[in-house]
């Protein structure tokens, strides 16, 4: 059948020709490649969205296109296929359309501030968004794996784009280095799936996450290792989940996420809303089947989201820089989609990472913007009063900071409203462990609120502080453009899925993102996993009540949050209130001494773990193989002496070789008995 | 007819003294002539053998033995030819380039 689902390939494969094109002669093409790429990601876009109608027609699309190993006799076979169902539609859909967005923007962020070596710049963007995209239409786990690390590895070219400063290489070696750490165990869950299920297909009837449930019914038998089968499948999800922890930058290893704001700043955003840390939540969504079978995964996945949410969003309180302040919102709202889908709200989560795609995507282009006008100064303490000289900047960032903080009616409202709501009722249905952290998430809300908006009073509100800011750079149409259509969209977006309004007033029919998750095929449905979830909802008072408590008091507290930031911060020369806090600010300001006690690991424990291993390796391995060598190296040096060069000494040998071999044959054959 | 042990015993010693004439002597021209005994008691076994058991085969042999050591002899001497001109002589413990 010749569809638009033929095309899908070429989603994944026009940024990849961009990046070729790019690599090749973007030194000769205008602006650097920047066209290709633009033309590229549009292209995609637009299949994207055909893809995303055709999908909502509720036709799905799981197919091989490429076997690159035949497994003999039941041998696991190597596929790379698509699978095209409502949430890799979805995910195409906002990762083409960021991509495109940044393209647009890096004219304005790279090409007009004159940067040299944009044709690498350019590759690295086309080669980034092919490699996610590639990730999200897999349908298995190894395919899944391999553009994982390609994102890995792309991130690690860009952040380390400006690699003639000493920050960018040391960024760019510490994301690749601490995202590498959880994809070995990543590698792991992946032949731990294939030695346990013979594959690693996501969907289908013969896919892994429905062979456990198969297996923990009863109905079939899958190796585990001598482990009851459910002990076995949270040790896979848990190996699976360090991959997930070290990309969505999940407590305890975020640490590079705020030391790759070296990087230029739309790649931040490219980063941040779409491709690489998307990445890690996007895998526990396409594998939610597998991860809801194991209570205890999904009790873990929670609990690191809701204090990975709160952690981090405490840091984020005392920052100076903006991008700074940016990056440790990241890490909490990836938080919360964590917290979403360990407490049974796949729906919310999802649509979590779809608000927050936009708004931290405008949140990260708003700040280049305001980089560009502060000539690369990113000390918010030297902005100031920037609302009257960029208001197209400060409309569209307020809007995505009113997203951020999850004011109503705006998209991260809703989506972090109902993340609450969802580990809030199913928590109360019997699972105390989700209202733990439940509470951090409530608490990271007020946060939340303060952070963003000290942001936002710091950088465009009260006087100038500084020359720059009194005389900013002004920015043209390929900054404005893209601020613009994200800065709608983080307004409206949440109108998908407005649940509490369809609880409270009674609406049927406008959870829209509901819907469309459960248009997926089979054992892939957003009610599939609500059923396959351990855990039980319970309300207090009625769903109604419970509802509206929740949504009031996230409400209250984000107000409460941004209200003390505007009481603190909206003044025409704010001082430094978190001076107030003393030691604590110089706690948070270190970020908990989380890099120093992560070096000091590094340096006490894992050093003498590997010197000891260089030793047995230098000593007793090689030590055994240079034995066997000198071994030789001696006999042979003793036994050449008798190449003497002399002939008769020569034929002497062969005449006693021909004797002792008479005598030899005449003693063992008896022949002087 | 002779019993074939007078055979056998006349090869061993021309074998025995060909050998003995190779471990002593140094010149080159006495090594290719020890050879040349001991392919010829080598000879005497085989026609010695072939007349006991009534067999030609093993004269045939011997026939072919006898092409076989002319061919030889012109080899070694031509040998002993590039011997003498790189050495000088014909000394067989002159020669002692190809060693450890």
């Amino acid at each position: 059948m010749a569809g638009i689902f033929d095309f899908v390939p070429a989603i994944v494969l026009l940024p990849f020709v961009s990046f070729l094109v790019a690599l090749a002669v973007g030194n000769r093409m205008p602006k650097g490649g920047a066209f290709a790429g633009i033309v590229a990601t549009a292209g995609s876009f637009l299949l994207s969205l055909a893809t995303f109608f055709t999908v909502s027609q509720g036709q799905t699309y799981n197919q091989t296109i490429y076997t690159w190993a035949q497994g003999l006799d039941g041998a696991v076979t190597l596929e790379f296929g698509l699978l095209i169902d409502p949430l890799s539609a979805l995910m195409l859909v906002i990762v083409t359309l960021i991509a495109l967005l940044v393209h647009i923007f890096s004219l304005g962020y790279m090409n007009d501030e004159g940067e040299t070596g944009l044709p690498r710049y350019y590759a690295g963007l086309g080669l980034f968004t092919a490699s996610m995209l590639g990730f999200v239409v897999a349908d298995n786990l190894l395919m899944a794996f391999m553009f994982f690390e390609l994102v890995g590895l792309c991130s690690y070219l860009l952040i380390g784009f400006w690699f003639r400063e000493p920050g960018p290489p040391s960024a760019a070696k510490k994301a690749f280095l601490v995202t590498r750490f959880g994809d070995y165990f990543f590698l792991v869950g992946v032949v731990a799936v294939f030695a346990t299920f013979g594959t690693a297909a996501f969907a289908g009837s013969e896919s892994f996450p429905h062979l456990a449930e198969q297996a923990l019914a009863g109905e079939t038998s899958v190796n585990t290792f001598g482990f009851a089968a459910e002990t076995w499948f949270t040790i896979v999800g848990l190996l699976v989940l360090g991959g997930v922890v070290g990309k969505s930058a999940q407590f305890p290893l975020h640490t590079w996420l705020p030391d790759a704001m070296e990087g230029p700043t739309p790649v931040s955003a490219l980063i941040h809303a779409a491709t690489m840390v998307a990445a890690g939540v996007y895998l526990v969504a396409r594998m939610y089947g597998f991860y809801a079978l194991s209570p205890t995964a999904l009790a873990i996945i929670a609990l690191i989201g809701g204090f990975t949410a709160l952690f981090a969003a405490t840091m984020g309180v005392v920052k100076r820089e903006i991008k700074q302040v940016l990056a440790y919102s990241t890490i909490s709202q990836y938080g919360y989609m964590m917290l979403g889908l360990g407490g049974g709200g796949y729906v919310a989560a999802t649509f979590h990472l779809m608000t927050h795609a936009f708004f931290k995507a405008l949140l990260f282009l708003g700040a280049g913007s305001v980089i560009i006008a502060m000539h690369h100064n990113e000390n918010m303490w030297d902005m100031g009063g920037l609302k009257e000289k960029m208001p197209v900047t400060y409309y569209t960032f307020l809007s995505g900071s009113l997203a951020l903080a999850g004011i109503f009616p705006f998209a991260g409202f809703w989506s972090k409203d109902e993340v609450l709501y969802e580990t809030l009722i199913h928590g109360l249905g019997g699972s105390p462990i989700l209202l733990v952290a439940y509470a951090m998430g409530l608490l990271a809300v007020f946060f939340t609120g303060f952070y963003t908006f000290r942001m936002v009073f710091l950088t465009f509100h009260g006087k100038p502080r500084s020359q720059t800011a009194r005389d900013p750079h002004g920015v043209r149409w390929n900054v404005k453009g893209p601020l613009a259509v994200l800065g709608v969209l983080a307004a409206t977006t949440g109108v998908v899925n407005m649940v509490p309004v369809e609880k409270l007033l009674g609406i049927k029919g406008i959870d829209f993102l509901h819907q469309w998750l459960d248009m997926s095929l089979d054992g892939l449905t957003a009610h599939h996993y609500a059923e396959l979830t351990p855990y039980s909802s319970a309300y207090i008072g009625g769903e109604a009540t419970t509802v509206a408590i929740g949504a009031a008091v996230s409400l209250g507290l984000a107000i409460a949050g941004a209200g003390l930031a505007y009481v603190l911060y909206n003044v025409p020369e704010p001082t430094e209130h978190t001076d107030k806090l003393g030691g604590i600010k110089t706690l948070l300001y270190n970020n908990y001494y989380q890099d120093e006690y992560q070096v000091w690991l590094a340096n006490s424990v894992v050093r003498p773990i590997s010197r000891g291993a260089d030793k047995f390796d230098q000593g007793v391995v090689d030590g055994v193989v240079n034995g066997v060598s000198s071994v030789s190296l001696f006999s042979g040096s003793r036994v050449r002496r008798i190449q003497t060069g002399v002939v008769s000494n020569y034929a002497a040998l062969l005449t006693l070789g021909l004797t002792v071999l008479l005598l030899g044959f005449g003693l063992l054959g008896g022949w002087f008995q | 007819m002779v019993p074939p042990e007078y055979y056998l015993v006349l090869s061993a010693a021309i074998f025995c003294i060909g050998l003995f004439g190779i471990l002593t002597r140094r010149n080159a021209l006495l090594f290719l002539m020890s050879v040349e005994l001991m392919l010829n008691a080598a000879n005497i076994n085989l026609v010695a053998f072939s007349y006991v058991w009534g067999n030609v085969t093993g004269q045939t042999f011997a026939l072919f033995t006898m092409a076989l050591a002319a061919a030889e002899v012109a080899i070694g001497l031509g040998i002993i030819m590039v011997l003498y001109r790189n050495f000088g002589g014909v000394d067989v413990t002159d020669a002692t380039t190809m060693r450890w």
